[in-house]
């Protein structure tokens, strides 16, 4: 690790790991498979065609409290893009499903209380959310791809994000707050702790996802812009 | 502290040890819930300020050579930004009376409250604790559950459409509930309404 904390491409990937367990997402989303022994992380990429920058990038800025320091960023749009829409899939196909599973399992689903009212709250968020990351892929990743591949693409206006996030997390924290606050007695406590542990870890892991959307996305569009 | 505003809080110092233990102490002060941000130059300062709501700004007055605190303020969407100085060494009265108040590494957590949250800013966080519905507003809340439009329940109480919309803005506030299915649960819990007049 160099001397500011940061990682380095000299450093192994499994220190990666090791420092942060967060960070497993990170290389997943990259396209990374884990069983890369002793490797370091710039042999790593390499061999998995990421851009290594980038991922050090993205991989500083979580470790960092999502700070960014003041040097200017070069990322490649295509190696963040390829990040950012695997998240897209990790939440919608995998991580917001499995937490409807565990919600379905904690609570007993009756006709005469609140229960399947929570079920419809939760499927109305997962469809917001899906919702959002559609629109972002069909706007903002489109215009970063053209970029990327050099179409001029200089006087199309970059599709604001910044509005629609603050609406995806404070969604989430509404359904938090009314399932502790309301949840049928009956339920089982276990397993909706379980859940709601899972709920709070993806309200991090999609405050995660956005700021990495609004702080390394947005002004790598920017500056991609400028250049071309 | 239920209801207490987060106040959006940047620390302009250059000193990691410094900074870092004004951060931590912000974390200790009662009622105040801090979204902090530290700064290491004067370029993303003002860019920080010109683009979002700070509400304090703690700095040191030689950061990025020397700091002014009205051109700060002239460049703050903010217009009521509180900036702090943070005294190191003697600071001159001038220098001084262009700050709201200044602090000492050896202030305690409360002395430290104090001039981080003076009690008139403090008085307006707790006025915005959370609240229960009136007969009123529980009226309309359970006409909304039941399905009725804006337009329906002015017409059944008897109100214009901009009160009811006003009520209905309240009511979100209070209950920290925006959604249709959200504000069922909440009525069907609190007995408001019985599950039998909802059509889901």
């Amino acid at each position: 690790m160099g001397k500011t904390g940061k990682y380095i491409p000299q450093d192994k990937m499994v220190s990666l790991i090791a420092d942060d367990y967060r960070l497993l997402q990170v290389l997943s989303r990259f396209g990374i498979h884990l069983g890369f022994g002793d490797k370091t992380i710039e042999d790593v990429c390499n061999d998995n065609t990421v851009d290594c920058n980038t991922f050090l990038t993205v991989v500083n800025f979580i470790k960092n409290d999502y700070l960014l320091s003041d040097e200017p960023l070069s990322l490649s749009l295509n190696s963040l893009l390829h990040y950012l829409k695997q998240s897209h899939i990790y939440f919608l196909e995998f991580c917001l499903p499995a937490i409807r599973r565990k919600l379905l399992d904690a609570i007993t689903l009756k006709d005469s209380d609140v229960s399947f009212l929570i079920l419809k709250l939760f499927d109305e968020y997962v469809d917001g959310v899906a919702e959002h990351m559609l629109e972002e892929e069909t706007n903002l990743f489109k215009t970063a791809g053209n970029l990327a591949s050099n179409e001029n693409m200089n006087k199309e206006e970059i599709p604001a994000i910044n509005k629609h996030h603050l609406k995806v997390g404070s969604k989430l924290k509404e359904l938090k707050n009314i399932i502790i606050k309301y949840c049928p007695a009956e339920s089982n406590a276990n397993l909706l702790n379980a859940a709601l542990y899972d709920i709070y870890r993806c309200e991090e892991e999609l405050t995660s996802h956005c700021l990495i959307e609004d702080m390394l996305l947005y002004p790598a569009i920017k500056s991609h812009q400028k250049i071309s | 502290m239920a209801g207490t505003k987060i106040s959006r809080i940047i620390i302009a110092e250059n000193s990691p040890i410094i900074a870092g233990g004004i951060n931590n102490a912000l974390t200790k002060i009662t009622g105040l819930r801090p979204k902090i941000n530290e700064v290491t130059n004067k370029a993303s300062l003002l860019d920080i300020v010109s683009s979002e709501e700070i509400d304090i700004l703690i700095a040191n007055p030689t950061f990025g050579g020397l700091l002014h605190p009205d051109e700060i303020r002239k460049n703050s969407l903010n217009s009521k930004i509180r900036i702090i100085a943070i005294e190191l060494s003697k600071l001159s009265p001038q220098t001084l009376s262009l700050y709201e108040d200044h602090i000492h590494v050896t202030d305690d957590i409360s002395t430290l409250s104090d001039k981080i949250l003076p009690p008139e800013i403090l008085k307006n966080n707790t006025q915005e604790e959370k609240e229960t519905l009136s007969a009123r507003e529980k009226e309309i809340v359970s006409l909304v559950v039941k399905g009725f439009t804006n337009q329906e329940i002015a017409d059944k109480l008897y109100l214009s459409i901009h009160t009811v919309i006003t009520h209905r803005r309240n009511i979100a506030k209070k209950l920290e509930i925006h959604s249709a299915t959200g504000l069922t649960i909440y009525a069907i819990v609190n007995k408001i309404v019985d599950l039998s007049e909802i059509k889901i």
